[in-house]
């Protein structure tokens, strides 16, 4: 008989996460002389040295998400981190790309690896240093997609398509949308008053025309914004649009790391995970309306693992747009000041560096369910060119 | 140079803020921090920073891959009274002195390149943390015939020892300006902790949270007991370097002997007096020239046509002596293409592959496979280059061409032959590496009027990637160095051959503080090769190049000296007979235009024979010591510049 015949899938265990603190693009952002790898590499080793129980010799993979893949986010980027890293020569590794949901596809593609008993342990990733790599950088876009109208030309630029979810959902207004980012920033201030920062993010000694700097602080938090503030912001992508700087996400450096394993591996090791993945799904949408993606991805992977909604004790989102999180909200009848919702905030508070930001959503995750004794957790994004993304997870506490 | 800054940064941590300096020039490290006047200004403000705020810990860092590299050189060829040299050491003193005042526990972060004033920026913090990558550690200064002067004597012995500190500051500079690498900083102590450079500021940072928690560091004092022996022992290595010709490593030590029971105000001061003392005298500015010489001007290809070298895949070494095995080596290890080797002898050529291969074998093991030879010409088919080293006779020389021309037409056809025409013999073009070629980095570079703009491209291209140092000469017999050595010679045969003895000539020469006796060296080259070259001069210049028949017995094997007559020399008198010989032939090579200006004929004697930078290779020391002015009116410096 073949022993693959008789195998059984393994569950696959979330140990633990951590980010960078997160930076402005450009010039002026925090980052802007440091490299993306280094970035990736600064994560990585501090996510070992949290978790001195998994040697890095037994690491199977490292999966490295980042949506531009060249320069310093080029040269199959896990095998370049690992080795960056100082991981031992025996750890292999490679790169994904899924555009937002880079993290966490480097996530479901590295518990695939564990399910199957292809690897025992796994660290996924994701780097995006969006100053040195702006959105859509060497992209030939194919002439069919407009002169065939495979897609609508708008597709192509996330604000656009943002616009055409307000266009769509009319019953969402700016001033919700103004409400919802106003909420973020303030959710967001309190969380770096309590623990969940410093236990997610890694301070880093970087170097800048002033020197050197220690960034252990999001560059995008507000602490201060005002309804009236953000109500005077002129629209970013359209004359007359809703979507301004301030009910969205902002250009964003950042790299978030994290270790997955097999539930034999963690006995074996002795470590304690965090979190149990019960499922994922990955769906497309219309490409203009790139925003919608999460909603039928939140139904599908619910229903793949019999869980309601109503059980599920935190959802953290990707804020790229606060009228993106509110189709969601009001696609499945969750209000927008749900306390499971983005308890920490979210990118519109910290920022969203595109390929990184689906670990930092787990990370969080993994401090809420803990810190409310929650079970369940959703974490959720979505993706340039119509799709969604949901990881569904059980609380190991 | 751009103005160096200090950057000061605040950086929380659970002891309270860490002031977190960044010494920087805002360019990338191919253009290295160092401490010019631009610097001072921008370090007082730092200072006052940390002086009046609300510290817990400063560390103390340099932008990425370099700490900092001290002063700037340029500046010290503007330093010409003994009152500006003092100022210039006490305001280092100052400035220094107040970061080691500092009330909170400070540590340096050495993560890059650290000399000379860098290092002594850094010997003022309480701790220092480097980085594993670091490689270039040291002081310099002794090297350019000063002392370190920012209180390195003072603060390097108290800390680590006086054996240690006489290593750092001058044995080390002696030895071709060795450097120390973070381990054996650590071992020596003069660092306390090797972090991996991956994530070395951060880990500083934390070393120094770690440090105020413990409360500061506390050390054992220095161990003095053995002094004398050091003092003794590193005095008698001095004068073989220098026989006593540059005051800056006696002075050196002498600072280092008193910083054990100096204060270090005492001590500040006897570096400050130093300084005075040093900085504006001859050698220190010859150094500073040398330096430029031979760090900036030889870099320059200067007179090197701009076309496109060929590329060169397949190497033949014609020869496989003493001379070819060196070359064969070295061309198959940085260039790491076929060679070929030819030689009348069999034997010679098995010999020259063993040594070869044996040489590459250990690092690249596939290099051994690239290598081969015979006595035929079989191989030589293809070879883009093909570089002559046999024995010193046109006719031979005639001989090779010709059968290269058949055998490898396409091939540029290099000599290295130490004196002769490299037109007459039909070579395009002359490559004259210098023996020992492992640790002599000169090569002329020998043009002829027939040489393509491609082919000296070419030969520039090879010498370069054979990480020597080219200098561009024009085909003239036995070109700059081996013409000088000679010149000089005859002065030293003719003294020996009127009653003079060789100890005579030879501390004639070495009291100039040159490396090694004439009489050692010429055992080296060998008396045969020095003879040929003297007969091929003579047959060029009677007048200025007469035979020697002591030389000539020299050469046949005969240790014996043939008196002409009675007209003993001082050793002195013999100094500046040489001298003045050596003057006078370098006017003729700027005369004939074999080099384009006498800082050529300093970095030829520097790369290739080892002159010292304090004599500024010759000309500058002909210069200052007005040998220059009497034989011709003005400065060597001046009459390259002057059109024949």
């Amino acid at each position: 008989m073949v022993a693959a015949a008789m195998r059984e899938l393994r569950e696959v265990l979330y140990v633990d996460g951590v980010r960078t603190a997160f930076g402005r693009a450009g010039p002026k952002g925090r980052f802007w002389r440091t490299r993306a790898d280094d970035m990736a590499v600064k994560a990585v080793r501090e996510l070992l040295r949290r978790n001195p129980e998994i040697p890095a010799e037994r690491i199977g993979d490292v999966v490295l998400a980042a949506t531009a893949q060249v320069g310093d986010q080029g040269l199959t980027l896990g095998r370049d981190v690992a080795l960056l890293a100082g991981l031992p020569q025996t750890v292999p590794g490679f790169a994904v790309d899924r555009m937002c949901a880079g993290a966490l596809t480097a996530v479901t593609a590295a518990a695939g690896e564990i399910a199957l008993g292809a690897v025992d342990v796994a660290l996924a990733g994701g780097v995006e240093h969006m100053g040195h790599h702006p959105m859509g950088e060497d992209v030939d876009f194919n002439p069919r997609f407009v002169s065939e109208r495979l897609i609508d030309e708008s597709a192509a630029v996330m604000g656009r398509t943002a616009e055409n979810l307000h266009d769509r959902f009319p019953a969402i207004t700016r001033e919700r949308a103004d409400e919802f980012a106003l909420a973020s920033q303030q959710k967001a201030a309190a969380a770096w008053r309590n623990g969940v920062m410093r236990e997610t993010v890694v301070p880093m000694a970087v170097f800048s025309d002033d020197g050197w700097k220690v960034a252990d602080r999001d560059e995008f938090l507000r602490p201060d914004s005002t309804l009236e503030g953000l109500a005077a912001l002129e629209p970013a992508f359209r004359a007359g649009g809703r979507v301004t700087a301030g009910n969205s996400a902002g250009l964003t450096d950042g790299a978030t790391a994290a270790l997955l394993v097999s539930e034999q591996a963690a006995q074996e090791l002795g470590v304690t995970p965090k979190l149990r993945l019960l499922g994922y799904a990955y769906t497309g949408v219309e490409p203009h309306l790139m925003g919608y993606g999460p909603v039928p991805a939140t139904r599908r992977v619910l229903e793949q693992a019999g869980v309601t909604l109503d059980q599920v004790d935190v959802f953290e989102l990707n804020e790229p747009f606060a009228v993106q999180v509110l189709t969601w909200c009001d696609e499945l009848g969750v209000a927008a000041d749900d306390p499971r919702l983005n308890p920490y905030g979210g990118a519109i508070a910290c920022g969203h560096p595109l390929g990184a930001t689906g670990i930092r959503l787990v990370a969080q995750l993994a401090y809420g369910l803990r810190e409310r004794g929650g079970r369940y957790g959703l974490t959720a994004l979505c993706v340039g060119m119509g799709m969604g993304c949901a990881v569904l997870w059980e609380s190991t506490a | 140079m751009s103005d160096t800054f200090f950057n000061v940064n605040r950086v929380e941590s659970r002891v309270g803020a860490i002031a977190l300096v960044t010494v920087d020039n805002g360019e990338d490290h191919t253009k290295p921090t160092t401490l010019g006047r631009s610097a001072f200004a921008s370090a007082v403000a730092m200072i006052e920073q940390l002086e009046t705020g609300d510290w817990a810990a400063m560390v103390l860092t340099g932008k990425p891959f370099v700490f900092c590299v001290g002063a700037d050189i340029d500046e010290f060829t503007r330093v010409r009274s003994a009152a500006d040299a003092l100022d210039g050491s006490r305001a280092g003193h100052g400035l220094f002195g107040r970061i080691r005042a500092l009330p909170f526990p400070t540590v340096a972060a050495i993560n890059g390149a650290c000399l000379g004033g860098g290092l002594e920026l850094a010997l003022h913090c309480d701790t220092r943390t480097i980085a594993s990558s670091v490689r270039h550690l040291g002081f310099p200064e002794v090297f350019l015939s000063i002392v370190p002067a920012w209180g390195g004597t003072q603060l390097a012995p108290q800390l680590a020892g006086p054996e240690a500190a006489a290593r750092l500051i001058v044995t080390n500079p002696l030895r071709q300006n060795r450097l120390l690498a973070a381990p054996e900083t650590c071992e020596l102590g003069f660092a306390d902790l090797v972090l991996e450079p991956v994530e070395f500021v951060d880990e500083s940072l934390q070393y120094a949270v770690d440090l105020v928690e413990a409360g500061g560091v506390e050390r054992p004092a220095a161990d003095w007991s053995e002094l004398e022996t050091v003092l003794r022992r590193t005095r008698s290595r001095v004068d073989d370097a220098v026989h006593g010709a540059t005051r800056a490593p006696y002075v050196a030590l002498e600072l280092i002997a008193g910083a054990k029971e100096w204060s270090l105000e005492e001590g500040y001061a006897a570096e400050e007096a130093a300084m005075a003392e040093l900085l504006p005298s001859p050698q220190a500015q010859a150094s500073a020239y040398a330096f430029t010489v031979v760090e900036r001007r030889t870099r320059k290809a200067t007179g090197v046509p701009d076309v496109a070298p060929r590329r060169i895949e397949k190497v033949g070494i014609v020869g496989a002596g003493l001379m070819a095995t060196q070359l064969a080596t070295l061309i198959l290890r940085r260039l790491e293409v076929p060679v070929v080797l030819r030689d009348l002898e069999q034997e010679r050529v098995d010999a020259a592959l063993e040594a070869i291969r044996d040489e590459v074998l250990s690092r690249k093991p596939f290099l051994a496979t690239l290598v081969s030879g015979g006595r035929g010409w079989d191989g030589f088919a293809g070879c883009d280059l093909v570089l002559e080293a046999v024995f010193e006779e046109l006719a031979v020389k005639h001989e090779v061409a010709a059968a290269v021309r058949e055998v490898a037409p396409g091939a540029i056809l290099a000599t290295n032959t130490s004196s002769l025409s490299v037109e007459a013999m039909g070579a395009d073009v002359g490559l004259h590496f210098f023996n020992p070629v492992a640790v002599l980095p000169l090569v002329e570079v020998v043009r002829t009027p027939q040489t393509t703009d491609e082919q000296l491209a070419t030969a520039w291209d090879v010498v370069k990637k054979l990480r020597k140092r080219g200098v561009l000469v024009h085909d003239a017999p036995a070109f700059v160095v081996n013409r000088l050595l000679t010149r000089m010679t005859t002065v030293l045969m003719d003294a020996l051959e009127h009653g003079n003895t060789v100890e005579e000539t030879d501390e004639a020469i070495l009291s100039l503080g040159l490396p090694m006796a004439p009489s050692v060296l010429l055992q080296m080259v060998g008396p045969r090769v020095a003879n040929h070259v003297l007969e091929t001069l003579h047959a060029a210049y009677p007048e200025r190049f007469p035979l020697s028949a002591t030389l000539a017995r020299y050469a046949e094997g005969r240790d014996e000296i043939v008196v002409r007559g009675d007209a003993r020399r001082t050793v002195e008198q013999i100094r500046e007979d040489a001298l003045e010989a050596v003057a006078d032939e370098v006017r003729h090579l700027l005369d004939e235009r074999v080099v384009e200006a006498a800082a050529d004929v300093d970095a030829c004697l520097i790369l290739g024979a080892g002159y010292p930078f304090f004599l500024g290779g010759i000309t500058k020391h002909l210069d200052q010591a007005g040998i220059s002015e009497r034989l011709f009116g003005c400065t060597l410096a001046e009459y390259g510049k002057i059109p024949a």
